[in-house]
């Protein structure tokens, strides 16, 4: 099958600092893509390369049959990069839901600010899917009167409200209480379940084995070891795959 | 009191001590509200005895003419619309000017930022004063003629404004970076990311500040009477005073209606934080 996204020889400097080196990888549609491996590796900078949060210093991203090159300027590219962004939903670290709108208004502003979409249809499709997230009863309190976990669930909500093509997580439960990061991940498998193209930057070993198609596993800027989790974890063939697998599993204890 | 500790009584130890507690804490912060009620009553007492004529142990108080005073207060009073009228569009004028300013200061637009600072450094160069009589007397010689008002209103609010750019400026920089990311990775404009997300969040954190300024410049505003033409409480206060040499008694009057004047306007400050403080919740 064609792939969905596809990471053209990506290089991106911060400054002097090369934190990604000519990373090239492809996604298949309806496939999960976990990205693995320690802080600094430059993991987060890629997943935020894909939407052009971060822009790429050399290379291409393609989502979808869009292809946008790194380096180009002006209205056309703008253009390029605001139809790349539309291809695809992301949710962060920080959650990063609006304080100031409550959680039904969170999920329908993209909809009706970017798209024009009519608003009564988007709340329509908001409510659908803070349903399926199992927020529909909150969607009148406002952000801080949730917990991290919900805060989550909302944001992925709104992702998926702008009906995107594929969902980029930047470590999606990192600023969890342990407590909360079931409820997140376990929305998260039932977008992997309904077909949703997923890559994901992650800690969670155990998500990564379970709802993965592919493991990658990046360290100093580049992609160092790709494979099916279990072949991955029964069986890493790079030294630093090794370590970090290792670090996690005693880690975890 | 009882003593749970030493009988061991089934007595709800933790409440009751956390009550216990909790109201000695109550009773401490009462008196204490109380004591500086009474303090603020015994000052003002104070003050108005040094105003009441009255000899005491051979000092003579300063005696004033209550006849001038019933007979100019109502006409002092009539300043206090004026006074906050040109307050009021001073700030309105002044919240603008300041929000562009701040904007400039964040933009990447080498004239826009130019601009931005070369208007703050300007204004915050020269007296406040010397603008109001700049824009009333000055540009008269260059053929242009302002009416008191609309030069007093222009100074307050240029000047103002350069100051006021500070408060937007630390509003936009409330703002996470996190807040602009989620706006930009759902597809919105820089334009609707200002507009949608950081200047709704920025102009609450704005709101506060702007109430103080607004307090502020129902003071600076005494300026404008300097134009001769804006018939404000301190312009009323200074024609009647001069005029039947009472200017003790009519600049007593102007300071009694300022005073009156923040402190509604502070109460009425007050209450909004707190509604505002209690939306952050």
């Amino acid at each position: 099958m064609a792939p969905i996204v596809k990471i053209s020889n990506l290089d991106k400097y911060f400054g002097r600092l090369h934190v990604l080196k000519q990373v090239s990888t492809e996604v298949a549609p309806r496939e999960v893509v976990c990205i693995i491996g320690r802080s600094g590796s430059g993991k987060s900078t890629l997943l935020r390369c894909i939407n052009f949060l971060e822009e790429p210093s050399f290379g291409a991203i393609e989502v979808d049959g869009l292809k946008v090159e790194a380096g180009g300027k002006g209205k056309e590219q703008r253009q390029l990069i605001h139809e790349l962004r539309l291809r695809t939903g992301m949710v962060f670290q920080e959650f990063n839901l609006f304080p100031h709108m409550s959680v039904l208004e969170n999920v329908i502003e993209g909809p009706v600010t970017v798209k024009g979409m009519d608003r009564a249809k988007a709340m329509e499709l908001a409510e659908q899917n803070l349903d399926s997230v199992g927020l529909l009863f909150k969607k009148d309190e406002y952000p801080n009167r949730l917990s991290g976990g919900q805060k989550q669930r909302v944001a992925i909500a709104r992702a998926l409200t702008m009906e995107p093509k594929v969902m980029l997580f930047d470590e999606p439960t990192s600023a969890l209480d342990p407590e909360l990061i079931g409820e997140v991940l376990n929305v998260m498998k039932k977008v992997a379940r309904d077909g949703m193209t997923m890559l994901v930057v992650t800690h969670e070993m155990g998500f990564a084995r379970e709802v993965a198609d592919r493991v990658l596993v990046m360290a100093e800027g580049e992609i160092v070891e790709e494979a099916k989790p279990d072949t991955l974890f029964s069986n890493p063939k790079d030294a630093r795959t090794k370590a970090l697998i290792d670090r996690y599993r005693t880690g975890s204890n | 009191m009882r003593s749970d500790s030493t009988t061991g009584q089934v007595t709800e130890p933790a409440l009751s001590q956390a009550e216990l507690l909790f109201e000695a804490q109550q009773r401490q912060s009462r008196s204490f509200r109380r004591n500086v009620g009474l303090s603020w009553g015994i000052l003002l007492l104070i003050l108005l005895y040094l105003f009441s004529g009255q000899n005491f142990l051979g000092i003579k108080t300063i005696d004033l003419d209550f006849e001038f005073v019933r007979d100019n207060i109502g006409f002092i009073a009539g300043g206090i619309p004026q006074t906050l009228w040109v307050s009021f569009l001073s700030i309105v004028l002044a919240t603008i000017l300041a929000l562009l300013a701040a904007l400039g200061r964040l933009s990447t637009i080498p004239p826009l930022y130019a601009l931005s600072t070369f208007y703050v450094s300007l204004i915050r160069g020269t007296p406040l004063y010397l603008q109001i009589f700049f824009f009333f007397l000055a540009l008269p010689q260059l053929g242009i003629v302002l009416s008191g008002l609309f030069a007093g209103v222009l100074a307050l609010g240029l000047n103002y404004g350069a100051y006021m750019s500070e408060i937007f400026r630390a509003g936009l920089a409330s703002v996470g970076k996190g807040q602009r990311e989620a706006a930009i990775a759902l597809g919105m404009t820089p334009w609707q990311t200002m507009k949608r997300v950081v200047l709704p969040q920025a102009l609450r954190f704005a709101i506060p500040p702007i109430g103080n300024d607004f307090i502020a410049m129902t003071k600076d505003s005494a300026l404008v009477s300097a134009t001769g033409f804006v018939h404000e409480v301190m312009w009323r206060a200074t024609r009647v005073g001069r005029a039947q040499f009472h200017n003790l008694e009519a600049l007593i009057i102007a300071a009694l209606f300022y005073w009156m004047m923040t402190i509604i306007l502070s109460y009425v400050q007050g209450i909004i934080e707190t509604r505002l403080a209690r939306g952050d919740r």
